[in-house]
């Protein structure tokens, strides 16, 4: 296990790394997103400003699209830009272009636009209740479940909810177009995960208007977290036109307030859990799940974000009845996308917090509860899918230990007598599937390449990008290591759709697992091709053999076997597990919660890079705790964030301790990482402000009001009164 | 209006609207790319520079606020003693992910070394409250300024 460096540390400290709007030319128009600001209504007339010259302007309307007015996704269901009817606030109108960005943003907050305005769901927690707002496509898993109750077991039900999470990627998104109208081409660069969507976008906006479209992603990607999965799609799209009917290469950098209110965020969901255990054992034996997310105003891609909720919803637990259901609500909200974790977090929240519930109700430890309760080797999903690895005990044993959770569970209880601040000890599991859900690499077919030129570099092409999660570095390491290699000569080129295969999307925790898998091969067979075995000494005695190029193809397994229908089989071949303690400091007089420490340990199987993992696993261990505590996009009352002034992100003062340990780091497989450190931080310090306040929660944010809330309400237990 | 100041040792007079954010004319008039764009709003830190030798946000200020000033941006600090040692201790650390917030980091934690240095997590902590990182957790751009702290004590 090495820590190679990131090649790309050191320019990105200095400023000398370029990001897409460091990217300029004399020629450029800047491209702005005119959107809609409300919820729903019908679009009667649009009126420009009058005191510009419209002839320097370049504006776009969905009149203007040559080809369909659809953003390619799952479910193709958005426009570009809305035509008459707007059913979001985010919704685009118009793409404007102008030379000078201070008078293109000047001339747009002139723009009125008349409207007959129509009703409007926008309070989620009331959407989210209201079954007429279902929409798509219902999953339902049933695993030997009869209805019938069990007289030896407690009965609890509650419904958890939690809000929308913005992915608050510090380089905000943007495109550069740039159409040529010899060649009838679209080049476009920008900062972005999945350089085939958006070459797809294009190509369906710009139908036959033109012959080639060519993508590739800026040097740098300032963050993306799920975020610059679809919507640079539409960004793409709309740039491709202005530039198209303009003629000139045009740059669309959204600034923050746009990029919050209009891109897509992590579903709010509504989770409803019934449980019955057994009173002597606490064994559970019968579970139902109602997993909710609000898609928004469309589906796009939420269906696959409801299918992995569903599948993380029954948590890491050996469930002899189970009833799963799930299913996507509309609201009139811009629609919700990818978001590190894709469904599991509100999954995990819910399935961890309920477990913690169930132990309350029963006095038994939370640890004891997952114990008696936890899925082992041989054990079979409610997807029948059979473990195949008891590492999630082994993280789960090593947690406790580690943190010292008995003796602080004891010692902050004694605390908690004598003082009216308070402290907690919270504990969660966890797991995520690697790679896309079900037959999804199979359909994907990922393809990746590798060169080898005369001057001796290796260079590796792919698709996936490094949004700063440090891919490039991992996967020319992967390969570095495969073929012995130097790594000062392993390279990733940055991925262009005109040279690197599609080897599929920068989502799913699968760039290392899959992508970095398919690489090795690929090097193994690179190395069988060499005789004697030294490709340095090779490439300089065989000069004549190169530049060369080796391609390889995922092959599926034919022995995993997935129905989309039942959701029944391998829902995923692999699984990373991960446990988790948190102690937590709480501030009576300001209602506040202070994360204290954070004890992660993790099967990811072999972390390629151990500081690379580590800093995944900081990452998204932050990220749930502003999950956790501070963010939230809508507020009753109060509207919708706008920035980082009112939507509020962790802090340096925030930061607790972090403690990282891997185990099973010798397997041949590197798995899922990147997404499993955000799924299960949340529910961990929802039971330690339990324990801290002995107060039951079923909602996230818990901010100071929300706290406040609940410690001056007896509702909280309502609803289990009412069922008991 | 004519505004004269000094940026990155480079005297420069331009012709400007006073009211032109000072980020503008830093990134786009002179073509200093590294100082970087991301709330606009003072909340984030990506945009620091020190002006007169005082980390401040460049999104908030106007070109008139560096009339006869200093400037000097992350790609010249880059280049100092303490600068590319600092640089190091980033890259050791593996601190850097997207990079994105990084020049601003870099700022903040340059004034920190040159003005304090002392290897405190508190301080640092304070030092760094101005800047907001997405990717890192933090923790790492820590253990690189603490690094950084304990290896220039050692040199003097
Ligand atoms: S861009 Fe200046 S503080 Fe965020
Ligand atoms: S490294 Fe990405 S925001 Fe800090």
């Amino acid at each position: 296990m090495s820590s190679a460096r990131k090649f790309d540390a050191r320019p990105k400290v200095a400023g000398t790394y370029r990001f897409l709007d460091d990217y300029n030319n004399i020629e450029m128009m800047h491209g702005l997103l005119f959107y809609a600001r409300f919820d729903h209504g019908i679009i009667s007339k649009i009126h420009l400003p009058p005191d510009f010259n419209l002839n320097e302007f370049t504006i776009v309307h969905a009149s203007d699209i040559p080809g369909q007015n659809l953003v390619p996704e799952p479910v193709a269901d958005q426009p570009f830009m809305a035509d008459k009817e707007v059913i979001h606030f985010g919704q685009i109108i118009l793409g404007i272009a102008h030379h000078d960005k201070k008078t293109l943003k000047d001339f747009s907050e002139q723009i009125q636009v008349e409207y007959q305005k129509q009703p409007a769901t926008t309070d989620i927690k009331q959407c989210l209740e209201d079954e007429k707002n279902c929409f798509g496509k219902e999953i339902l898993i049933n695993h030997n479940f009869t209805p019938k109750s069990d007289p030896g077991c407690t009965y609890l039900h509650k419904v958890y909810y939690t809000p929308h999470q913005e992915q608050a990627y510090l380089e905000t998104q943007g495109m550069i177009a740039i159409y040529d109208d010899q060649k009838k081409s679209m080049f476009i660069q920008g900062t972005m995960q999945c350089p085939y969507f958006v070459k797809e976008a294009v190509e369906t906006i710009m139908g036959s208007a033109i012959r080639q479209v060519i993508v590739e992603t800026s040097e740098g990607i300032g963050g993306a977290f799920g975020g610059k999965e679809d919507f640079p799609n539409i960004i793409a799209g709309i740039a491709a036109l202005l530039s198209y009917k303009s003629g000139k290469p045009v740059k669309i950098v959204l600034d923050r307030s746009d990029d919050i209110i209009i891109t897509t965020k992590r579903h709010p969901a509504r989770i409803e859990i019934e449980s019955w255990t057994d009173r002597i054992s606490g064994k559970i034996r019968k579970l139902t799940v109602d997993y909710r997310l609000d898609a928004g105003a469309y589906q796009t891609l939420s269906p696959v974000v409801l299918a992995r909720g569903v599948l993380h919803s029954f948590g890491t637990y050996n469930i002899e009845e189970a009833q799963i259901r799930g299913r996507l609500f509309r609201s009139n909200t811009p629609p919700n996308g990818a978001f590190r974790g894709f469904g599991a977090p509100q999954a995990i929240f819910a399935i961890e917090s309920h477990i913690d519930h169930i132990a309350r109700e029963l006095g038994i430890d939370l640890a004891d509860i997952r114990r008696i309760n936890l899925l082992r080797k041989g054990d079979e999903m409610p997807t029948t899918q059979i473990i195949q690895e008891d590492h999630i005990k082994e993280c789960l044993e090593t947690v406790i230990s580690w943190s010292d959770y008995y003796n602080k569970k004891a010692r902050f209880e004694e605390f908690n007598h004598t003082h009216s601040d308070k402290k907690g000890i919270g504990l969660a599991i966890g797991f995520h599937g690697g790679g896309y859900t079900g037959n999804g690499e199979k359909i994907l077919k990922s393809e990746v390449k590798i060169t080898i030129d005369k001057d001796e570099l290796v260079k590796i092409y792919v698709a996936n990008t490094d949004m700063g999660q440090g891919a490039y570095t991992t996967l020319a390491q992967i390969v570095s290591e495969a073929l012995s290699y130097p790594l000062s000569k392993t390279i990733v080129e940055i991925p262009n759709t005109d040279k690197a295969p599609n080897s599929g999307p920068t989502v799913a925790s699968r760039t290392i697992y899959i992508v970095g898998a398919l690489l090795q091969n690929l090097a193994y067979k690179i190395n069988a091709e060499i005789p004697d075995n030294n490709l340095s000494s090779y490439i300089k005695n065989h000069p004549g053999q190169f530049p060369r190029e080796w391609k390889l193809q995922f092959q599926p397994d034919p022995d995993i076997r997935f129905d989309d229908n039942t959701y029944q089989g391998t829902a995923y071949k692999d699984y990373s597990w991960a446990a988790c303690v948190v102690e937590i400091y709480y501030h009576c007089q300001i209602y506040q919660i202070e994360v204290k420490n954070i004890w992660n340990v993790l099967d990811i199987g072999r972390p390629v890079n151990r500081k690379i993992a580590e800093g995944q696993v900081e990452g998204g261990n932050i990220q749930a705790m502003g999950y956790a505590l501070t963010e939230f996009f809508y507020k009753p009352g109060f509207g919708r964030m706008h920035g980082f002034t009112d939507y509020i992100l962790p802090t340096a003062f925030d930061i607790p301790e972090i403690n990282i340990e891997f185990i099973n780091t010798s397997s041949p497989i590197a798995k899922g990482l990147g997404e499993i450190p955000m799924d299960y931080p949340a529910p961990a310090i929802l039971n330690a402000a339990q324990h801290a306040l002995g107060r039951n929660f079923y909602e996230l944010p818990l901010t100071p009001e929300n706290i406040f809330q609940v410690l001056k309400s007896s509702h909280n237990t309502k609803i289990a009164q009412e069922d008991n | 209006m004519k505004i004269s100041f000094r940026i990155n040792q480079k005297d420069v007079s331009l012709d400007l609207d006073p009211m032109r954010r000072l980020i503008d004319v830093i990134r786009e008039d002179l073509g200093y790319t590294g100082t970087k764009e991301s709330c606009g709003e003072g909340e984030c830190g990506a945009c620091t520079i020190l002006l007169d030798g005082f980390p401040v946000t460049s999104c908030l200020l106007n070109a008139i606020h560096a009339q006869g000033k200093q400037i000097h941006t992350a790609e010249y600090l880059a280049k100092t003693e303490k600068g590319k040692l600092l640089i190091d201790c980033f890259d050791e650390t593996n601190a850097v992910q997207c990079g994105f917030c990084f020049p601003g980091f870099f700022v903040s934690s340059y004034h920190y070394l040159l003005n304090d240095g002392e290897p405190n997590l508190e301080k640092i902590k304070y030092a760094l409250s101005g800047n907001i990182c997405r990717c890192t957790g933090y923790t790492k751009i820590f253990e690189a300024i603490l690094l950084a702290c304990d290896r220039i004590k050692k040199q003097v």
